[in-house]
């Protein structure tokens, strides 16, 4: 399959493995690359809402941060890259973007050990059961 | 049987009033700050810094005003040994890891270690007097002062270096009128109300018990009262938030210490009771010299770390609870 639309996600982990893996895939051919990171905007019961806003704050400015150096590290003649901010549920919004831009394939970071699965969850497993599209997972070194 | 209940439902209900007003209170009175034009990073860095704490303050401050000085000073103490190793710890479980930048562990945790120590010196004199208070809360608004300073600073640097290329929304201030000023009024007067049933129920249980007053303080108020330390640094730690999870930690237990116990001490001198100074304030060092050192080994606290941490509590506890009951 030739991919033209791709959706790159990141969170701030191993940027460089997951950018290097995805020009791998794209091999030189003319795509347009969608770079996206959601803002998990879940906070538990209690928390102090002045402190929930900065915690969103602090995760949009990260977040702009790892959009900016994965659009950095796309600058490609080959490459269009498009940038998006979410807020709400990380699976949820990869989803909802990847259907809703008819994307072709999902790259995306794999590799939480046993315990961190069962004590924080996995982003990748919840967007492998419902993507609308192949997905490309670039397991942790 | 009956009383049991009723106090243990009490005891709960009270809390999450006194979070709910805290937050309420908190909420309101930064969107009047900002209405008269105070700066955000200054309402910013004050509402974060005080925002989880106010509850133990307020417990502190009622149990002081209302004689029950030993569950005030418990309070404090138990929440910041808590707050160390009970909830940096967890957090480090669950997350698996939590990084640190040299300047959290120079400024947030100095001041920590800092403060601490202040209050043992104080403690040495026998009852935390107004002078002692002062000076505490000097130094507390010193510190306030850098904190403010180092967030413009970033901010500064934020501004200059960094173009974010996403679109994002604006985030709308609050006007200020007369809703607001009402909500102030009934987040405080909720915080004043919920800390007396929690200190008041908390007294009962006690009594009930056949427990020392301060073991009720130490242990199930300090517990309760840091809810808002404890999902804040859990959830910032799962975020991967490492700086807002370690710094809620440090910022609060410096502000236990020089509000929580300086406030209450300008109105009245405040007894210490011979353990808190020979075991449960070493303690609180002991906990503080424990995380800085393991955060300053690697930058970061690992599962391990937590463990660590945990452990050291429960030993702790377990002790605490031996020499009192």
């Amino acid at each position: 399959m030739v991919y033209k639309r791709i959706l790159v996600t990141n969170m701030g982990e191993f940027l460089d493995e997951i950018v290097e893996n995805s020009l791998d895939l794209i091999h030189g051919r003319k795509v347009e690359v969608i770079g996206i990171f959601v803002v998990d905007t879940s906070v538990p019961f209690l928390t102090p809402s002045k402190v929930k806003d900065m915690m969103i704050a602090e995760l949009e400015k990260k977040g702009g941060e790892v959009l900016s150096k994965m659009e950095k590290k796309f600058q490609k003649p080959n490459i269009t890259f498009r940038g998006t901010l979410r807020k709400g549920d990380p699976a949820d919004e990869i989803v909802k973007v990847a259907e809703r831009e008819n994307v072709d394939v999902i790259v995306m970071g794999t590799g939480k050990t046993k315990i961190d699965k069962h004590l924080l969850g996995s982003v990748s497993e919840k967007v492998v059961h419902s993507a609308p599209c192949n997905i490309l997972l670039i397991r942790k070194q | 049987m009956f009383p049991w209940i009723l106090y243990i439902v009490i005891l709960a209900g009270s809390l999450i009033l006194v979070i709910k007003s805290a937050d309420t209170f908190v909420d309101n009175l930064v969107d009047i700050g900002a209405a008269l034009g105070i700066s955000q990073i200054i309402l910013g860095v004050t509402a974060s810094a005080i925002g989880t704490s106010l509850p133990e303050f307020g417990s502190a401050m009622i149990a002081s005003l209302t004689g029950s000085t030993d569950i005030g000073v418990g309070v404090v103490i138990g929440s910041n040994i808590w707050n160390i190793a009970g909830i940096l710890g967890i957090s480090a479980i669950v997350s698996g890891l939590i990084k640190t930048e040299s300047r959290g562990i120079k400024r947030d945790g100095m001041i920590t270690l800092i403060t601490a120590l202040l209050l043992i010196f104080f403690m040495f004199f026998g009852d935390v007097t107004r002078v002692s208070a002062i000076i505490m809360i000097i130094v507390y608004v010193f510190y306030l002062w850098i904190l403010i300073r180092d967030q413009k600073k970033d901010s500064n640097e934020i501004k200059g270096n960094f173009k974010n290329p996403i679109d994002n929304e604006s985030s709308s201030t609050k006007s200020f009128n007369i809703k607001t000023v009402l909500w102030t009024v009934v987040g405080f007067i909720g915080l004043v109300i919920g800390c007396r049933l929690l200190i008041y129920s908390g007294i009962e249980i006690a009594k009930i018990a056949g427990i020392p007053e301060m073991i009720m303080g130490l242990f199930t108020l300090a517990i309760a009262t840091s809810i808002p330390e404890l999902v804040v640094t859990l959830s910032s730690a799962m975020k991967g938030l490492h700086d807002l999870s370690i710094g809620t930690v440090l910022g609060s237990n410096t502000f236990n210490i020089m509000i929580g116990i300086g406030v209450p001490a300008l109105f009245m001198n405040i007894p210490v009771e011979k353990l808190s100074l020979t075991f449960d304030a070493p303690v609180m060092i002991f906990v503080t010299v424990l995380v800085l050192l393991l955060l300053k080994r690697g930058m970061k606290l690992t599962r391990i770390d937590g463990l660590i941490l945990v452990s050291t509590y429960i030993i702790y506890a377990i002790t605490r609870l031996y020499i009192s009951v």
